[in-house]
């Protein structure tokens, strides 16, 4: 029986000697400390040993599987230690297989961050039909029929009474013909005129805004623009109110930032003034809240708009506005 | 509009610099569009000295110059009779571009080379002089620039009004708004020259038949004049704004009306009959030429101003042909009336025609302003055209127009601007642009507003007016204090945001397509005759052929990107486009019916090229699995992919299309795109399509999400492979199972399907997965070896299967 265990130990401790893999090692363990190994079998049968051998002989097999075990342990480390001169690797240079993201439209970029913006704000977003009746479009903003007012905008016309929505402003009176004040709300979609160059494309987006309650003022309006400009582009760029005319709106204000490209010294982009127009706005004029029953006594409230291609411009310096709408995969994939 | 620095400084002196103008302006909501100095032209125009002079060897009238211009001599053939030796003169070099346009080149006069030339007055647009070459004193330094040398410059500003501020299409309404901001007083053209009396009664008269359209209608009358050019004064002031100069007469009416703002309009008194004026509105199929020559058909209901019998000008509009001002024209009346604005506007755009007068009278004029506008005009024309003024003038005014007066709540202005102004500060900003202010008590003020700001009518206009004065920069930033409640009125924005978030995550880049198409792209994509995409929205005025409907699929759209994208070497697309379509109601006047789509597209290769194997083009399954991913993470119920039926492709490959269902309902379809549409698209490989119909899907969502709890005994997997007929369908055979409703049958999924060898042919073999489990207990094998076969024959019989 001492032979046995004996014979087990220079069985065990020549192979693991000669062990020259992992593998080969795991297959050892097995062999001689696993659950049918020589060693466990041995410590099992212990057991019908007579009684006076059993703690000696059961004291030795433990030694015996302690040495074993940390035997294998040694030689575990010694092949995993010359791994560092091992000749099996991979080129991790090669690119992996391909996992590749596409990519969401510069337009609807910005179009989520001013969504995330207002969002913030606690804002509700809503969206109506792009080809609109003459009354949302016009009649109910205060456009009157035969004013000039209405060149203001060049109309793609459906017929003499439908036309493609030439701004996002007829939403306006669809919310409130459909709920009361208080009302806070942002209004992405496009919208289409008749003009076609360099610096306009028939088609194009805006975001339009509208806040409606007790007590709003024009400096609540100077308040969420100033926000949203230094939300989208940085707390340094300024913003300059200046009068301006919209038939819905009374006072109206054009909103100018400072130039993003060149910071107010002057460039190409801001044609030297130092300014960019982004936004147009105003106090919602009571004309319209006319329209919609609203007592213009007790509410009052604001409203903006501004393109969305000119922020995308702005804020990746993109030169040509019909980029857009070319969808070429190398101009997309730059966002 | 358009004027001049030192125009404007007739009305009122100018303490600013040129660019503390633009800003002051700018922000009291004249916006500036440019400024220029108009004498920029001039650049080029340098003091020269003649230096010696010899006679043209090919023409008697010409000599041949030598004129030092300090960096050179240039030898330069000149015309001139006063040219002399030693003469210090303008010397315009090459590319210099003169008044009339004309631009000057380097050329051959008379076979001699020119090197540029020399210039009179007149040629320069800086007097009247054409006699001559320009002589200046010798002790002018010669290289220097003309417009330096003279001390010649003028701002020239364009002011992009805004359609509400008629009252500054003149130079004096500007100039109003300046000494609102200077604190200085304007000074306005004299017109106490102008005779008093009732003489012009004896002459003529002025009938005015629609009131409603002409409140009022002031003429004055003139004898004995000589039509001719107009002095330097006059033409240099047109000029400097971009007009041209054409009589004494016509320039006098543009001159005024460029001052006040009031159109006025000359006819030749002799040509009218009876010598008398009416105001009429025209009747149905009258024809009136005017001073352009072109004949207008009459719509009723435009205004004329006739004499007795005819008529001889488009009200508001353009003259007529019959009573223009001529060589010939001693006697003149003047007219100086206003309009009713919208009238104007709609004779304009009918006619398609605009003219300053019309641009103004649509906008509203001074209904106050006629009878001063005319005294200045008959005043100048005396001045640059002699005869007599008839004393007096006709002013007949059947509608007289009364000031607004409107009661202005300091309170409330302070609530809708934010602000804190004090009354007194409200009152002078009012007064400074000529509004009249009673105070009535601490806090109203009734303001009385002038006839020529016509777009104050309201309260909120006299605190647009408080504002802009005050300067809207000086008032304060705030934020709305807005309750934290939520109630959303549309729920689909967050869902398309999703949408696209998956779509990115399965490599696809968003398209945005215009939502205008060509008229035959629902030829190109062989739509049947009944199709309702047929029925196209029409623009009635597109920009062009290609943008002439509103599209009613995205498919013409991605098609087009793919093209343009391989003609940019850009071969392999996964592209998607969310967006509207349109389909007629077929009424009109009805807004078409709007329908919010998902199309994708996908051409090329199924990855990029890559070293990693095979370099496979993407397939009909390839797009099935995103619609499939898609779908499932959206988490609709009962989606099933149908065989499209061929005769219902018609932009699909038959055999190679399917309809989407969701939830028991079409939602879209997907399949490889009909090799027709390609060539009609010009493309030579072939792409998936796929497009769901947005607006029906969101709503098939279902709201909640619940938890089933987790299994807790372990599943037992059997597979089984049958061979059936090459048309059977692999969603009828998983179907088959699902409707056996065996309770320990969890999934059923197909791992392989196999075509070729050892299969018979027209037959393919099927291999799938079933995984048994029990939610009582750890099913035996027995238990489950008894149901797979009995799902076997079952599946055998159906199907007429075989085992391999």
């Amino acid at each position: 029986m001492e032979n046995t265990i004996e014979q087990i130990r220079e069985d065990a401790l020549a192979e693991l000697a000669n062990a020259s893999s992992v593998d080969e090692i795991k297959a050892l363990s097995v062999k001689y400390v696993g659950r049918k190994g020589r060693i466990t079998l041995f410590l099992r049968n212990i057991s019908s040993l007579p009684k006076e051998l059993r703690p000696s002989a059961g004291q030795e097999a433990n030694l015996i599987k302690q040495l074993v075990e940390e035997r294998i342990k040694e030689a575990l480390q010694r092949i995993e230690g010359s791994d560092l001169n091992s000749t099996d690797y991979i080129d991790v240079s090669l690119p992996g297989r391909a996992a590749i993201p596409g990519i969401l439209h510069p337009i609807s970029q910005i179009n989520q961050q001013i969504s995330n913006i207002f969002k913030r704000l606690g804002f509700d977003i809503a969206e109506g039909p792009e080809i609109e009746t003459d009354y949302y479009n016009f009649e109910a903003l205060n456009f009157p029929k035969n004013h000039p007012a209405r060149d203001m905008q060049d109309t793609f016309f459906v017929s003499d009474d439908i036309v493609l929505r030439t701004h996002t402003s007829p939403l306006q009176i669809r919310i409130m013909e459909k709920k009361h004040p208080p009302i806070r709300v942002i209004m992405p979609g496009k919208v289409y005129r008749c003009d076609s160059d360099l610096t306009h494309t028939p088609m194009f987006h805006q975001v339009e805004g509208l806040v409606v309650d007790k007590n709003i003022g024009f400096s609540d309006l100077k308040g969420v623009l100033t926000t949203l400009v230094h939300q989208i582009f940085d707390e340094e760029i300024s913003l300059r109110f200046r009068p301006s005319f919209f038939p819905f709106t009374e006072p109206s204000a054009e909103v100018d930032i400072l130039c993003v490209i060149c910071r107010g010294k002057g460039c190409r982009v801001c044609s030297q003034t130092g300014w960019l127009e982004v936004l147009g706005s105003g106090m919602v004029h009571p004309a319209v809240f006319e329209n919609v029953n609203y007592d213009t006594s007790q509410y009052s409230g604001f409203a903006f708009g501004m393109g969305v291609e000119r922020i995308a411009m702005l804020k990746y310096g993109i030169d040509d506005l019909r980029k857009f709408f070319e969808n070429d995969f190398r101009f997309l994939r730059q966002f | 509009m358009k004027f001049s620095l030192s125009w404007l400084k007739e009305y009122i002196p100018i303490e600013m610099t040129p660019s503390d103008l633009v800003e002051g302006l700018t922000m009291i909501g004249l916006e500036v569009d440019s400024i220029s100095d108009r004498y920029a032209y001039l650049d080029s125009v340098l003091i020269g000295r003649i230096v010696e002079i010899t006679p043209h060897p090919n023409a008697e009238k010409l000599k041949i110059c030598l004129v030092d211009i300090g960096t050179e001599t240039l030898t330069i053939v000149c015309g001139a009779p006063n040219a002399t030796v030693g003469m210090i003169t303008a010397c315009a070099l090459p590319g210099t571009v003169f008044p009339g346009g004309k631009v000057l080149e380097k050329g051959l006069i008379c076979n001699q080379e020119s090197f540029g030339m020399l210039c009179s007055e007149a040629e320069l647009g800086i007097g009247s002089d054409s006699d001559g070459i320009v002589s200046l004193p010798s002790d002018v330094d010669v290289g220097q620039k003309l417009a330096s040398a003279l001390k010649l410059s003028d701002m020239v500003f364009e002011v992009d009004l805004t359609p509400n501020r008629p009252d500054c299409l003149g130079i004096i309404g500007i100039a109003r708004e300046i000494a609102a901001m200077q604190g200085s007083s304007l000074k306005y053209p004299g017109i106490d020259a102008f005779c008093a009396g009732s003489s012009i009664s004896e002459y003529t008269s002025v009938e005015i038949k629609n009131p409603d359209l002409c409140p009022r209608y002031s003429a004055g009358l003139l004898s004995g004049i000589s039509v001719g050019p107009s002095p330097f004064w006059l033409q240099d002031r047109l000029l400097s704004i971009g007009l041209r100069p054409i009589n004494n007469l016509v320039d006098v009416t543009n001159f005024v009306m460029m001052e006040t703002g009031q159109p006025l309009h000359a006819f030749d008194f002799d040509t009218l009959s009876e010598k008398r004026i009416v105001v009429r509105a025209a009747e149905k199929g009258e024809i009136f030429t005017t001073l352009d020559n072109k004949e207008r058909n009459l719509l009723p209901g435009m205004l004329l101003i006739c004499d007795a019998e005819k008529p001889i000008a488009l009200a508001g509009v353009m003259g007529g042909v019959n009573s223009e001002i001529s060589q010939k024209t001693v006697n003149v009346l003047i007219e100086s009336a206003c309009f009713q604005p919208s009238s104007i506007r709609k004779t304009s755009k009918t006619l398609g025609l605009n003219t300053d007068a019309s641009y103004r009278f649509e906008r509203g004029v001074d209904p106050r302003g006629t009878v001063f506008a005319l005294k200045r005009a008959a005043l100048l024309i005396k001045e640059v055209a002699g005869g007599q003024i008839v004393a007096g003038v006709v002013d007949a005014h059947p509608i007289p127009v009364a000031e607004q007066v409107i009661a202005m709540s300091t309170k409330n202005t302070n609530r809708l601007l934010g602000t804190n102004l004090d009354q007194e500060t409200m009152s002078i900003h009012l007064k400074s642009i000529d509004f009249s202010v009673k105070k009535i008590n601490e806090d109203i003020l009734e303001v009385t507003v002038p006839t020529f700001r016509v777009d104050v009518s309201r309260h909120e206009d006299i605190v647009e007016e408080v504002a802009r004065l005050s300067g809207y920069n000086n008032i304060p930033t705030t934020f709305p204090l807005i309750p934290a409640a939520i109630k959303p009125l549309y729920k689909q924005i967050t869902i398309k945001d999703r949408i696209k978030d998956l779509l990115i995550g399965f490599g696809f880049t968003e398209a945005i397509n215009y939502s205008f198409i060509k008229r035959s792209a629902v030829d190109q994509l062989r739509l049947r005759p009944e199709d309702s995409r047929r029925c196209v929205v029409e623009i009635l005025n597109p920009l062009s052929e290609d943008q002439a409907v509103m599209r009613t699929s995205l498919i013409p759209g991605l098609l087009d990107t793919m093209h343009r994208n391989i003609s940019w070497q850009t071969k392999n697309l996964k592209l998607f486009e969310i967006g509207r379509v349109f389909l007629n109601t077929q009424r009109k006047n009805i807004q078409p019916h709007e329908i919010e789509y998902l199309s994708c597209l996908w051409t090329g290769k199924r990855v990029e090229n890559s070293w990693h194997g095979s370099n496979l083009d993407c397939d009909f399954y390839d797009l099935k699995g995103v619609a499939e991913g898609l779908l499932k993470a959206l988490r609709l119920e009962g989606i099933q992919f149908t065989a499209l039926p061929s005769e219902n492709c018609c932009y699909h490959k038959s055999g190679h299309a399917a309809s989407i269902y969701a939830a028991g309902e079409l939602v879209g379809t997907i399949g490889e795109v009909h090799h027709e549409v390609l060539s009609n698209y010009n493309l030579k490989q072939t792409a998936f399509i796929m497009e769901l119909d947005l607006d029906l899907l969101i709503t098939r969502i279902p709201g909640n999400k619940t938890y089933k709890p987790l299994p807790k005994y372990p599943p037992v997997s059997r597979d089984i492979t049958i061979v059936v007929d090459h048309g059977i369908e692999v969603q009828s055979v998983i179907e088959t199972l699902e409707k056996m409703d065996e309770k320990i049958l969890e999934n059923a999924e197909l791992f392989d399907v196999y075509v070729g060898e050892n299969i018979p042919e027209k037959k393919k073999s099927l291999s799938l997965r079933l995984t048994y489990r029990s939610t009582e207990r750890t099913l035996e094998d027995d238990a489950v070896n008894k149901i797979h076969s009995k799902i076997s024959r079952m599946l055998i019989k159906t199907f007429s299967a075989t085992l391999p």
